[in-house]
């Protein structure tokens, strides 16, 4: 084997540029105000093979280099060659991966390199990127700069700085050869020690587990039964395998098995006297609730039990959802983390019924400040690089996957720098009937089957990513926890299945994410009551892994496939005409044990029901009081046309296009509704909605809600916001909310009393006061919550730097739209429109955005006061479906939500859509006086614009409903706000749209 | 006389507008069927049973190594008799977006000059680069047609909204003989055009700022046909606007139902035509 070096870099001519070196100098300048006049950029490969580097030369131009754009060098440094780079550059700086970490670009040119050398099969090739800095200011630092574009955790570079640059010492990166791993042969761990000794244990071996799941596992062993079946079966009798251990901790995670969600909670709340017991806040607030409301409708399909929940959409298809979290991978590489977390969500889609196909993608983040200039605590990086990670993750996970990203948004508080929220959905589409009868929605596996593991191979990344998001993050977090996804090793994976889906192929699927072989295999042997693995057969990245670590490797882009084993022959051809690795590993059986062998030996022997349903329920104690905050008291001089430029310029409100519009909102040719509108397509969208069956109109809404801050003052009535907001953008568009569900996605704070969490009492107790909102608000809305997710430690260190998030949920929601050309669109349709506000506005500015804006400005001393509640939804629902109607039936074409920054803010978001005036009086709109009415932000409101023709049919159709005449769109494009004959606001649109648009255009200018 | 023409719509490796693209030609009274590239390249079936190909958008093989490139590679050694017989048999072929991409790094487009033979020779004339904004974007354009151009797909169409969704769609051709010539060949079948000029003036040589051309494209070219007119790419997806509804101004203008049927009917939008045209073309002449 010989490593030849190809280097790459684009020519500079006839109208051609280097874009990925100039996109560097611009995001230098934007995130650092360095300024770079020029910045080049060459990609590197190292390619290990028999070829040798002459053959590899002569081929160079049809694989490496394109000879229209690009120069191509073989075993030559670029920056070497002194007629492309005629001068020296400042700094050079060369990053390339870690050995082990996942180089797309490179597992890509190995396929290209088989291409034109078939006889190749054992090459590898890695992949590097060189920028070489021009005009630097000279008290750059070299380091301080690489700093800025590389992640340590994955990525190694080489600086020349300007010393070395002028001597011609240029980096020279080489093959990044993984350390070979030993396998250990599995060893038997001792349980019988003493208490302190077992936490030792669980917490060096990182398999968070407490003393009494520690105790449970121990006692398991000292049962006579059990070491009797054990001796015979040939695995130690009186002490788990290591294989064991670390099977049961991710098993029994809280990542797994929402250990908080199904404790038994002894809750006070000092207030009212209350002191009772709940027994699991998930089945009493959110199970039982929905399987209520499924004896109502005959369309609730599948709720809970499978990957995601499914409901039936027509008479040949049922559709489903869910949205994921990927918070810790996503604060220790935003990228990779980021992108695991949305090809790790379809994938729970692909794994719902017997496969579904993901047709549409919404990304919820929520950051630190973008300008944030406080300090930052060791290891965690700057919130406006989370930003760009993040969001490049989901760009190329949901672009290269061909789903496009349809609905979502970006939140900030102070208090995510301590852990990013990136939460990733998917929708899937499967028909309800496969060919052979069955119903998709139902897996149908039986003893005997035969399993396979499909897609990538598992390697050492990815171990312990469940049990690692169980902890807080701390300084010594593993690398290894860490992955970058490989979209394309996934899409080929996804086409494979929905045919073998299509062909009748398959009886069982499941995705491998958190637990890896061993969850999945594991939930799926339930089925069956028993399964037999054989971990020697599994395919793996390097050999040498132990058995442990192959069967709780999270490696990505796999599922796990039940086929009949008359079916094998033509499982085995399809993965073959796909390219994809497809190998069986397993066997279901009934036997009522995990049984697990590494060739002939067992490694691993668990009772299934021990397995599932063997972990402890946790006894927790809650305790509510109402926070005291300093109440939110208005300046006493205020100029509301400043306020309006300011608010629609906050973070949490100005526009995001220059972020989503890189996100593909459209293939698959369904996107009705995108997420930005109007007349320059950059006016807010509401929610989403496709209409995913091609020549038929009808449509499916997409939309979310989520209200961190509202937590501050009673994260309940966060929750019932965050509800109310999803169901209300997706009224905007016209739902038919008789057929709507949704998903619960919380992120909590650690609400664990311990010593690193003093006060866990009301943690949890926010966590009480959530779900039973969420009961309350959901039963009204006749809204079933028919999939979610929890992630319970989002916290940073402890103690005095500790950072906990504000308890978060993500409410998203998918329902049906009869007809998607009967729908509406926030902008403004240009002069006439009579406009109205549907709903009231009442006196609830606590924790308001502009509550928010004048305490950190210092114009206002708190945040505190009356939080925005859902009083009556029973009547709110009833209100909303009379305004949907009048959108499926063409009398409305205008509709926009209204939340952060009131009706000030929707109505001036309508007027940037339309790049249209308005004239609107809010006296009349509601008790609040007139900062509650202008800037409140009261829930079950929706602004509409109605034309003056259908003006009389549509107050008819909302007769017995609280609607007030705003004002009227107008010829003129100024944006007029009075309060009665007080005018408050009198602004140019134009003027609007600057400064709605300025402050997320990270860019550093466009091309 | 072909009745219903055959569309062989290429998916795998990462093409991933398959299904619209089966759609618009099966609405336009085509038979499409998506076929994973290895069934040509393996001999499972042959692209002489179809009479179009359509290679759709998509990311094949991540664009890594340049756009297209590992995917035209695939096809410019392993299926190059095919394509060659494919074309001198009259059959049209087009490529959207990486479609695009791939039709141009296998040198099936621009193709050989006019007056040369004009089958294909798989020679790369052309490329297709980064985005001059460095960006990846989804967004709407407008698009005019070169009303002399050879190409079988466009004719009859002159101006039409679609979205663009591409991060490497800028066309580069360094020789500017050869642009010429195609040029005077009318093979530059469509530009981005700023949609303030009017209909049938919008085409211009000189350089749009971004957005109007969101790429920087030379000459603001959006797709070229070669020589024969039959094999024809562009970068923008007029299949994403096979309907009225999804057109972004489709809340804003009046709507034209109500209608009980679930045909387009009225609702039929501006990209489908351009699939139309070739079934027709494919009715008539094979």
């Amino acid at each position: 084997m010989v490593v030849t070096r190809v280097e790459v870099t684009p020519k500079q001519s006839q109208g051609m540029r280097d874009v990925r070196g100039d996109s560097v100098r611009r995001q230098l300048f934007s995130d650092h105000a360095v300024s770079a006049t020029e910045v080049r950029s060459i990609v590197g490969f190292l390619i290990k093979s028999d070829i040798t580097e002459e053959e590899v030369a002569a081929r160079s131009d049809d694989l490496f280099t394109d000879p229209i754009i690009e120069v191509g060098f073989t075993n030559t440094l670029a920056m070497t060659n002194s007629e492309i780079f005629p001068s020296a550059p400042d700094c050079v700086i060369t990053i390339g991966f870690k050995p082990g970490v996942t180089d797309n670009p490179g597992k890509a040119a190995v396929d290209g390199f088989h291409t034109i050398f078939p006889q190749a099969t054992d090459a590898e090739i890695s992949t590097y990127i060189t920028y070489a800095f021009y005009g630097l200011p000279s008290d750059c630092d070299s380091q301080w700069l690489a700093g800025t574009i590389y992640n340590g955790l994955i990525q190694r570079a080489l600086v020349s700085d300007s010393a070395a640059c002028a001597n011609g010492d240029w980096p020279e990166i080489e093959f990044p050869e993984r350390l070979p791993q030993v396998f250990t042969t599995p060893e038997r761990v001792n349980l019988e020690i003493s208490d302190a000794e077992l936490e030792e244990l669980s917490y060096t071996g990182l398999l968070a587990l407490n003393l009494e799941e520690m105790q449970t596992i121990q006692g398991h062993y000292r049962d006579e039964a059990t070491r009797n079946l054990r001796e015979a079966i040939g695995i130690s009798p009186d002490a788990p395998t290591d294989v064991e251990l670390e099977c049961l901790a991710q098993t029994w995670s809280e990542h797994c098995k929402h250990k908080i969600f199904a404790s038994k909670i002894h809750h006070v709340d000092t207030e009212t006297g209350e002191d009772t017991t709940i027994d699991s806040i998930f089945k009493t607030h959110i199970m039982d609730p929905t399987h209520d409301m499924q004896k109502d409708v005959d369309w609730l399909l599948s709720v809970f039990h499978d990957n995601s929940g499914v409901i039936a959409w027509d008479d040949d298809w049922s559709i489903c959802m869910k949205a994921e979290t990927h918070n810790s991978p996503s604060a220790l590489d935003p990228y990779g983390g980021a992108m695991t977390g949305i090809v790790g969500v379809n994938r729970d889609i692909l794994g719902t019924g017997l496969g579904a196909r993901p047709i549409a993608n919404t990304d919820v983040f929520c950051f630190g400040p973008p300008d944030w200039e406080g300090d930052l605590p060791d290891n965690l990086f700057h919130p406006s690089r989370v930003l760009r990670g993040v969001h490049a993750g989901v760009r190329v996970g949901g672009n290269e996957s061909g789903i496009p990203t349809v609905n979502g948004a970006i939140v900030f508080d102070d208090r995510y720098i301590g852990k990013p929220l990136v939460y990733c959905g998917t929708i899937g589409i499967m028909p309800r009937r496969l060919a052979d009868g069955r119903e998709s929605h139902i897996k149908t596996p039986t003893s005997g089957d035969i399993v396979y593991m499909v897609g990538g191979r598992v390697g050492y990344d990815g171990i312990h990513g469940a049990t690692f998001s169980s902890l807080e993050l701390t300084e010594e977090s593993p690398s290894s926890a860490v992955q970058i996804g490989d979209p394309i090793t996934q899409k080929k994976m996804v086409d494979m299945i929905l045919e073998a889906r299509d062909s009748g192929l398959i009886t069982c699927i499941t995705d491998n994410g958190a637990g890896g072989l061993s969850s999945s295999i594991g939930e799926m042997a339930e089925y069956t009551n028993g399964c037999e693995i054989d971990l020697a057969k599994v395919p793996l990245k390097q050999a040498g892994l132990s058995a442990w670590e192959i069967l709780v490797s999270e490696s990505q882009e796999r599922m796990t496939v039940a086929v009949k084993e008359e079916d094998r022959a033509a499982f085995d051809a399809l993965a073959a005409l796909h390219e994809v690795e497809a190998t069986a590993v397993a066997t279901f059986t009934s036997t009522g044990y995990f049984h697990v062998k590494y060739n002939e030996m067992t490694v691993a022997y668990l009772p299934i029901e021990f397995l599932h349903d063997g972990v402890p329920q946790l006894q927790l104690e809650s305790e509510w009081k109402s926070p005291q905050l300093e109440p939110f008291s208005v300046p006493a001089q205020s100029d509301h046309n400043d306020l309006l430029l300011r608010m629609l310029a906050r973070p949490n409100i100005t526009s995001k296009e220059t972020w989503v519009r890189q996100y593909d909102h459209e293939v698959i040719a369904q996107t009705v509704i995108k997420p930005f509108v109007g007349v320059e397509r950059d006016g807010p969208g509401d929610a989403g909605l496709i209409a995913p069956i091609h020549g038929n109109p009808h449509g499916i809404v997409v939309s979310c809600g989520i209200a961190p801050r509202y937590s501050d003052i009673d994260a309940g009535a966060m929750a019932a916001a965050s509800i109310d907001e999803a169901v209300r953008n997706a009224v905007c568009v016209g739902v038919d909310v008789d057929k709507i569900a949704g998903l619960d996605n919380f992120c909590w704070p650690d609400p664990i009393e311990s010593v690193k969490t003093p006060d866990g009492r009301f943690k949890l107790a926010q966590l009480v006061r959530a779900n039973r909102e969420l009961e309350r608000v959901c039963r009204a809305y006749r809204l079933p919550c028919v999939s979610g997710k929890d992630s319970m430690k989002n916290d940073y260190g402890s103690g005095e730097g500790k950072i906990s998030i504000p308890p978060t949920l993500l409410f998203s929601l998918f329902g049906d739209h009869p007809d998607v050309r009967y729908t509406a669109t926030s902008d403004l349709k240009g002069a006439g429109e009579r406009l109205y506000l549907v709903g009231t506005s009442k006196q609830e500015l606590g924790a308001s955005e502009i509550a928010f804006m004048l305490k950190e400005s210092g114009e206002a001393g708190g945040i505190g006061g009356e939080v925005p509640q859902l009083l009556d939804p029973e009547s709110q629902l009833n209100t909303y479906r009379a305004l949907s109607k009048t959108i499926q039936s063409g009398l409305v074409r205008t509709a926009h939500d209204c939340s952060e920054g009131g009706i000030a803010v929707a109505v001036a978001e309508m007027c940037i859509g339309g790049r249209c005036g308005a004239n609107i009086d809010i006296d009349g709109t509601g008790t609040g006086d007139l900062w509650g009415r202008m800037w409140g932000e009261s829930l079950g409101r929706i602004v509409i614009g109605v034309s003056a023709g259908n003006e009389a049919d549509f107050v008819e159709a909302m007769s017995g409903h609280d609607i007030t005449l705003l004002g009227i769109s107008t010829v003129g494009t100024t944006l007029v706000i009075t309060d009665g004959y007080d005018e408050l606001v009198e602004l140019p649109v134009e003027q609007l749209v600057t400064s709605w648009q300025g402050t997320l255009d990270l860019t550093g200018g466009v091309a | 006389m072909v009745d219903i023409p055959k569309v062989a719509v290429l998916f795998g490796f990462g093409i991933n507008c398959d299904h619209e693209t089966k759609a618009v030609f099966d609405l336009v009274g085509g038979q499409a069927t998506r076929v994973h590239v290895n069934h040509f390249i393996n001999g499972n079936r042959s692209l002489d049973e179809f009479h179009i190909l359509a290679v759709p958008g998509g990311f094949s093989f991540g664009d890594h190594l340049g756009s297209g490139r590992l995917l035209g590679n695939r096809m410019r050694f392993a299926l190059r008799e095919q394509l060659h017989a494919f074309v001198a048999a009259g059959k049209p072929i087009i490529g959207i977006c990486n479609g695009f991409q791939v039709l141009v790094k296998t040198g099936l487009l621009p193709g050989p000059a006019a007056g040369q033979d004009p089958l294909p020779d798989f020679i790369q004339r052309a490329s297709l680069t980064l985005n001059d904004s460095g960006r990846y974007e989804d967004r709407w354009v407008t698009l005019e047609f070169d009303s002399n151009s050879p190409c079988i797909w466009t004719k009859g169409i002159t101006r039409i909204d679609c979205p663009v969704r591409h991060g490497e769609g800028k066309f580069v051709l360094p020789d500017n003989t050869d642009f010429d010539m195609l040029a005077a060949n009318n093979q530059l079948t469509v530009r981005y055009v700023d949609p303030a000029t009017e209909n049938g003036e919008g085409i211009t040589d000189e350089l749009l700022p971004f957005p109007l051309s969101p790429n920087g494209s030379m000459r603001n070219i959006a797709g070229v046909c070669d020589a024969t007119g039959l094999v024809f790419g562009l970068m923008p997806h007029p299949e994403a606007v096979y309907a009225k509804w999804l057109h972004p101004d489709h809340t804003r203008n009046t709507a034209p139902g109500p209608e009980s049927s679930d045909v387009l009917g009225e609702w039929e939008g501006e990209g489908l035509q351009m699939f139309r045209n070739a079934v027709d073309y494919v009715k008539a002449n094979l």
